[in-house]
């Protein structure tokens, strides 16, 4: 290995590095129209299979539920909170992982990010609309939910701003569109190379979507200036985002939730979750899909595991921040909770939380060799996913459970919640699956871009990478 | 001299003062002998839903007002402690009404309860989770459909029509029996002259065998409800959340 | 009919397509009347091109300051239409507003920014344009407008500098 170090240095770094590995533009965009345009009968049965769990899981049960009302679903009292509010944290969350990797990467200048970030803007944008799902489903009378807009009307109703949920609904939207936007901006050159290269129904598909983009200096300049301008304004819009679904819980009286550490504590949570679902994503993309193993390398996997085991450690520093602080007070409410969740009917999930979140990824994740294992940073991801669903399941109906009437408290045990959340899993997948085939998933323009500014330099007897600030 | 609105700048103290209000009610935990007549009159009255074993069970019932039992000690050693009837405690300062998007929670500045506006509510349930008390119900079901509950098919031949019968997906609670304020109110009004104190009451107050549940005017010194606060034996449970509860209890001897 | 001219030259690299311009500006072609089309963004100095302006930055500038006044609309002046008191809050409190007002400016930045793409650009653009396909595959093309009299010299002097091939540019649907 070594002395292949020593002879083949370029050899090395071309291998190891997508940036240092140019090849012509025209043979990219063949690779990535060609990974687009296949689809193998595997593609289709499990597409068919998602299609059948959707309809089961979301849009049948969706109905029964609405016409029956949310008795079919766990709620009660004390936890009038379950899993579709768990669930809609936890769909924000992994969309979180998409704004990460496209705005703040592209912000701190971290080359690394230029193959996967429409990969992961796309778990944005279908996270949140998962989570929209997931947040009417909640809503007892869901077909008035238009009430919460503030429309002009003659009934003298308005909504209040006062509440969280008013906060969530100006956010979540903010979100969904800022973050469609940014998804399209630098979509739109890739539609103008896919447009140039197919024919019939894709062709106008793309056309359309292109705009009429040619790559003109002032296309190029508008589309750049646009893109900056998003990426610093996406950031705040995200920190505030999960910012504001956490006041839902920390704005209320309850034991447990009225913490003031919840605002940063959710955010990092977010981006651990999202973290761990984008290697998930990037990794089956890789496996499944044509050339992808050209543009997604294990430097990818190296580079974000690094991340996750960063994140995890700021997640642990929260936890524990909230934790030791409830603990400390001594209020006789939060400690029974606290109690509760770790020695109560659900400590195990609390303990598998910890798990997931800690253990695992510090156990895995230090480690160059592992990280750079696409199926191991997988399954790490895998983990942690379940892991932070165990934590906002502990969150919202585990605390729910104890409250300041002990007369009240009862177990929650989720009903139609159950193939709800599955269906919208499924559907998350289907529009990804949907969607690998529609558009082209690696941003060819950017990659070259990047591998316009990284040339190897010696430096003395030693070969390094030199990446050039074009912009 | 000029005048600041202090409501517009968002001065709670300025609203507070307001909110020393007008109906309150006194429960006297060591005459409850925990019959429930109660529970049983403010669901008679107020058109509640009768859920079920299987929905009771699981913590669906919608009674506005219940009887909280607990016992100290171990088995065989028990000791049972005051009986706590337990409604909602229309908070001067309510929690459960700053986090309502769609306004469908309110503090009435006529009567100075805290109102719930059925036809407005699209069911997120927050004020439900933000309620200290835990006295909020909400309709999981129609339960007051007979294709739902086959019970309720004779039962709603009683509904009292002064009262909006509630459908699901709506969030519900003990409303002071306002029907009863405003019926009270109308009459003396036509009649030239203020409500007399136990001219009307609410039909848990009316219900109880044991009168431990008076109700009334609390800005009026002479009535009977003033009079039993002004002994000053009361407490206000979870007094320490500031949530100013117009329900008082007597606690007395143990 | 004017005796302008349109040529698109087609170079496969950054430094021939550097030289070619420079060369056309000796040539008298102003820079008004050249522009390069390319499948990544090459900055204007890289091909000794003026400052491109554009609209953008003040347009987002300008959302942000609807979007904010939207902000204070809603959470300010509304409430004044619904005097409803809820958990003894006042009708209109400043951390609350805050968090709607922020909202709605960044929401009136990032679209005005997204709009203003579509406005500086001239999209949704279908009609007929001067292109080549070849662009998207990493191609640099220089579109000229010149003189019929000149088209020769031109021609040949960007053939000798490297130039894949130049044509008459002929609008065609994308």
């Amino acid at each position: 290995m070594s002395d292949k170090h020593q002879h083949n240095p370029e050899e090395h770094f071309r291998e190891q590095h997508l940036m240092l590995d140019p090849m012509p533009r025209g043979k990219m965009n063949d690779m990535v129209m060609d990974s687009m345009n296949t689809t193998s009968w595997k593609f289709w049965v499990v597409f068919a299979i998602l299609s059948a769990v959707v309809a089961w899981g979301l849009f049948y049960s969706w109905g029964k539920m609405i016409l029956e009302g949310l008795g079919i679903a766990g709620v009660n009292r004390p936890s009038y909170w379950g899993i579709f509010l768990v669930n809609t944290v936890f769909w924000i969350g992994i969309s979180h992982a998409g704004t990460f990797i496209s705005a703040i990467l592209r912000v701190f200048k971290a080359e690394f990010r230029r193959p996967f970030t429409r990969a992961a803007e796309l778990m944005t944008t279908f996270g949140l609309v998962q989570a929209g799902f997931s947040i009417f489903m909640h809503m007892g009378r869901v077909w008035l939910s238009y009430w919460l807009m503030p429309y002009p009307n003659q009934r003298g109703l308005w909504p209040n701003f006062h509440s969280p949920l008013s906060w969530d609904l100006l956010a979540i939207t903010t979100y969904l569109l800022s973050s469609t936007m940014y998804l399209f901006l630098p979509l739109i050159p890739d539609m103008a190379m896919a447009r140039d290269r197919s024919t019939g129904w894709r062709k106008t598909f793309y056309k359309i979507l292109a705009l009429g983009f040619r790559g003109t200096e002032g296309e190029w300049t508008h589309l750049r200036n646009a893109m900056n301008i998003f990426a610093f304004a996406i950031i705040p819009v995200m920190f505030s985002v999960h910012t504001i679904v956490s006041w839902d819980f920390a704005m209320a009286t309850r034991p447990g939730w009225s913490s003031t550490i919840f605002g940063p504590y959710f955010v990092v949570g977010a981006l651990h979750s999202g973290m761990g679902a984008v290697v998930i994503v990037l990794g089956v993309v890789r496996a499944t899909m044509k050339n992808m193993k050209y543009f997604i390398r294990p430097e990818h996997f190296e580079a974000i595991g690094k991340l996750m085991l960063i994140i995890s450690m700021t997640w642990a520093y929260f936890f524990f921040n909230d934790y030791i602080v409830q603990w400390y007070g001594g209020d006789k409410w939060t400690k029974t909770l606290l109690h509760f969740h770790e020695a109560g009917p659900m400590g195990w999930m609390w303990f598998g939380m910890l798990i997931c979140n800690i253990a695992i990824p510090w156990a895995v994740l230090w480690n160059r060799k592992w990280r750079s294992t696409p199926w191991i940073v997988g399954t790490v991801g895998l983990f942690i996913n379940f892991g932070m669903w165990f934590e906002r399941y502990i969150i919202i109906p585990v605390s729910l459970s104890i409250n300041r009437m002990p007369f009240t408290w009862r177990m929650y045990q989720p009903g139609v919640e159950i193939p709800l959340g599955i269906g919208t899993l499924a559907f998350f997948i289907l529009l990804y699956m949907a969607a690998s085939r529609l558009i082209p998933l690696i941003p060819v323009w950017e990659v070259q871009e990047g591998q316009m500014a990284h040339t190897l330099t010696k430096f003395g007897r030693e070969t390094v990478v030199t990446v050039s600030e074009l912009e | 001299m000029t005048t600041i609105d202090l409501n517009l700048i968002g001065a709670k103290g300025a609203l507070v003062e307001e909110a020393e209000g007008k109906w309150g009610m006194v429960i006297d935990q060591d005459l409850c002998t925990g019959c429930q007549a109660c529970v049983t009159a403010c669901a008679m009255e107020n058109n509640i839903g009768f859920v079920g074993e299987e929905d009771a069970g699981y913590g669906r019932s919608m009674h506005w007002i219940r009887i909280e039992r607990f016992w100290e000690g171990e088995y065989p050693h028990v000791k049972m402690t005051h009986y706590q009837p337990m409604l909602c405690q229309q908070c001067g300062k309510a929690p459960c009404e700053p986090v309502c998007p769609a306004f469908a929670t309110v503090h009435s500045q006529a009567e100075q309860v805290n109102v719930q506006v059925y036809n407005r509510c699209v069911g997120t349930r927050y004020c439900a989770n933000n309620c200290p008390y835990q006295v909020r119900s909400f309709n999981w079901r129609d339960y007051t459909d007979e294709r739902i509950n086959a019970a309720i098919a004779t039962l709603k031949n009683q509904f009292n029509p002064d009262v909006t019968v509630r459908r699901r997906g709506i969030m519900e609670k003990c409303s002071f029996c306002i029907q009863r304020i405003h019926k009270a109110q109308d009459k003396a009004k036509s009649e030239n002259r203020e409500v007399a104190d136990g001219e009307f009451t609410t039909a848990c107050a009316q219900a109880c065998p044991a009168d431990a549940i008076v109700f009334g005017r609390v800005d009026n010194p002479e009535s009977a409800v003033a009079q039993l606060i002004a002994q000053g034996h009361g407490v206000h449970h979870l007094e320490e959340l500031g949530t100013l509860p117009r329900v008082t209890y007597l606690v007395g001897g143990q | 009919m004017t005796n302008e001219k349109s040529l698109l030259a087609v170079f496969s690299d950054l430094e021939p397509a550097a030289d070619a311009i420079e060369q056309l500006r000796h040539l008298g072609i102003h820079d008004d009347c050249m522009n390069v089309i390319s499948g990544v963004p090459v900055t204007e100095a890289m091909l000794g091109r003026p400052h491109q302006w554009t609209n953008v930055p003040r347009l987002a500038m300008g959302g942000a300051i609807l979007g904010m006044a939207t902000g204070i609309f809603l959470a300010f002046v509304s409430p004044t239409s619904y005097e409803i008191q809820v958990g003894g809050q006042g009708f209109a409190p400043v951390p609350v507003s805050i968090v709607v007002m922020f909202e709605l400016t960044m929401l009136g930045m990032l679209l005005s920014t997204f709009l203003g793409v579509f406005l500086d650009s001239y999209f949704p653009n279908y009609r007929p344009m001067h292109y080549v396909p070849e662009v998207s595959d990493g191609k640099i093309a220089v579109l000229i407008e010149c003189p019929q009299a000149d088209e020769q010299k031109i021609t040949d002097a960007l053939k000798k500098l490297g130039a894949e091939s130049v044509q008459m540019a002929e609008a065609q649907h994308l």
